[in-house]
């Protein structure tokens, strides 16, 4: 009764997926038939199975660079965000920068990392911050410089006079899923970034260190994708954690506007 | 898939009119562009109905036979380890010549090279260089260990490609490099590093790049093979009577500073050669070092230590050079 529940529950999300791995296992088996240009789904399964010992250290240390990303860019786009949407002429000011310097890869920004902060964690976090910093920055200002005129003009009445706490009282409440959004498409974009962070020598672990500089360079395809496949699956459980916290609990007031 | 499977079918369509051949940018792969330069690939093949040959360059090895075991490539010059690594995964490439020996060398940063007395000096430093597997790190590694340092405890050697290293040896990030030509003298020339040691003091003789013909061309046209490594034989011998013309070729071809290329062939210990014999011994040893990397995983696989006639086809070469 509860497996069929479940089934009923979940069918949507998972008979797709099913098919994927049986279509991937399928064709990789009889039709592909080489491990090195497509490793079944099962041996895949067991690649993760014999590299579990390496995945823990693995995953921590890209947590931590994705960690010294994520807060750093978080702790710069905010304010960043809050004087370009609120302020007209720092918007006018700053806009033409970040919009010369948004479109530039991450990888591009390897050489600088060496010079600047060395082969290091940091050099690491500074990769995937570029990747994270701009998403956020640019949905957050852009909640703040939609504040409805009628918002700020019953802020003042009810007695918020000034910049700062129209942007306490009114314009952040109102930016909060702006912000929420931008932070959500920011930390997938750092995430991507987690293999390219790792590969120019900053350590001796890591997904992205292991996948590109051990397991690609010895051309064992198996481990390669198992890796892919963890690094996409963590993205997923870290996209679907933020979601619960922010939009379960953070904005429960939204519920039901839409559905 | 559908796009792996629209690749597969236009490889193996048509007949064999292109030829792709992968390099590196390095001095040790000059005769690749020798040829090249000269017109020599397009008219030693034109015989047997080839109509255009492709150079391709690669920043490193492990890419390249990437390329080859996705069958986009018939030649490579290569270092003699990534191709080692490849076939114990399955490609199915064969080493049908030299190209050189030696060739690498250890630069320290300028402050740290005065009281450089040899491998002690070592002791606690960062080292930058090509990841485990690879020659550079093979052959480092084994010297360290010959000199009583262990290279896993002892010395920070850091996993990186060419440029990260020289931008990182630049910005002080690590204390020393251990690279192929012509970076060492690109290093030294910008003032940020000097050399102290060449590999082939680490490891005389010890093999470097060589010339691999993928399976495919070795069984099915055996006659194109022979005549890839004639015409690597006389770029080669080329190269070694006109070292001045070859630095000058690898210069436009790569944008490089004519000066500094000239220089870096004048310092360095390379030895170009295109006989795949005097590879053998150290390749073996390479072998035996990246098998013990993987251990587990090949044993697994029902894998044994590659032996020579598993690595070279000599077969091509020994005909011409009898």
């Amino acid at each position: 009764m509860k497996l069929t529940a479940v089934i009923r529950e979940n069918g949507l999300s998972l008979l797709p997926l099913i098919l994927v791995l049986l279509l991937w296992e399928v064709t990789a088996g009889y039709v592909v038939k080489d491990p090195l240009f497509l490793p079944r789904f099962s041996a895949v399964m067991s690649a993760i199975y014999t590299l579990r010992n390496l995945l823990v250290p693995d995953l921590l240390t890209s947590l931590y660079h994705f960690a010294i990303g994520l807060t750093l860019a978080f702790a710069l786009a905010l304010p960043l965000a809050i004087a370009m949407g609120w302020f007209r002429p720092v918007f006018k000011a700053v806009d033409p920068i970040i919009e010369i310097v948004r479109p530039i890869p991450p990888l591009a920004w390897i050489p600088l990392a060496i010079v600047w902060i060395g082969l290091n964690d940091y050099a690491a976090g500074f990769i995937i911050f570029i990747g994270a910093f701009f998403p956020i920055l640019i949905d957050s200002y852009s909640g703040f410089r939609d504040v409805p005129r009628v918002l700020v003009e019953t802020g003042m009445v009810l007695g918020c006079i000034g910049d700062r706490k129209l942007i306490r009282h009114v314009a952040l409440p109102y930016a909060l899923p702006s912000i929420a959004t931008g932070t959500r498409v920011g930390m997938g974009v750092g995430w991507m970034c987690v293999v390219a962070a790792e590969m120019f020598g900053v350590g001796d672990s890591g997904l992205g260190y292991r996948l590109f500089q051990k397991f690609y360079f010895l051309h064992q395809m198996d481990y390669v994708i198992a890796y892919m496949l963890v690094l996409g699956l963590l993205a997923l459980v870290l996209d679907r954690m933020f979601r619960y916290f922010v939009e379960e609990r953070l904005f429960r007031w939204k519920k039901g506007i839409v559905k | 898939m559908a796009v792996m499977v629209l690749g597969c079918l236009d490889r193996r369509a048509g007949e064999l009119t292109t030829i792709t051949i992968g390099y590196q940018p390095s001095t040790h792969q000059i005769a690749a562009l020798v040829a090249a330069e000269q017109g020599w690939w397009e008219e030693d093949l034109a015989q047997f109905g080839i109509t255009k040959v492709v150079l391709k360059e690669f920043p490193s090895g492990p890419p390249e036979m990437h390329a080859m075991l996705a069958g986009e490539l018939q030649f490579a010059y290569v270092g003699a380890a990534p191709p080692i690594s490849a076939i114990y995964e399955g490609l199915d490439a064969k080493i049908i010549a030299g190209v050189q020996t030696q060739g690498s060398a250890l630069v320290l940063r300028p402050e740290l090279a005065d009281s450089y007395t040899g491998p002690e000096s070592l002791r606690g430093l960062r080292i930058g260089t090509f990841p485990p597997g690879s020659i550079q790190h093979t052959v480092l590694s084994r010297w360290l260990l010959d000199n009583g340092i262990d290279p896993n405890t002892e010395v920070d050697l850091k996993a990186m490609g060419p440029s990260d290293a020289a931008t990182a040896i630049g910005a002080r990030t690590v204390d020393a490099v251990f690279l192929p030509s012509p970076t060492p003298t690109i290093i030294v020339a910008e003032g940020n590093g000097v050399i102290v040691e060449w590999s082939g003091t680490m490891w005389p003789d010890h093999a470097c790049c060589c010339l691999v013909a993928s399976g495919k061309m070795l069984r099915d046209h055996p006659e194109i093979v022979s005549q890839i490594i004639t015409t690597h034989i006389r770029a080669t011998d080329y190269e070694i009577a006109h070292p001045e013309e070859a630095a000058e070729i690898y210069a436009k071809w790569m944008g490089a500073n004519v000066a500094t290329i000239k220089d870096s062939l004048a310092v360095s210990d390379m030895h170009w050669t295109h006989d795949p014999h005097l590879l053998v011994d150290s390749t073996l040893a390479y072998a035996d070092i990246i098998f013990d990397l993987n251990r587990a995983r090949y044993e697994g696989m029902g894998l044994t230590v590659l032996g020579e006639t598993d690595i070279f086809d000599t077969r091509l070469y020994d005909e011409l050079t009898r």
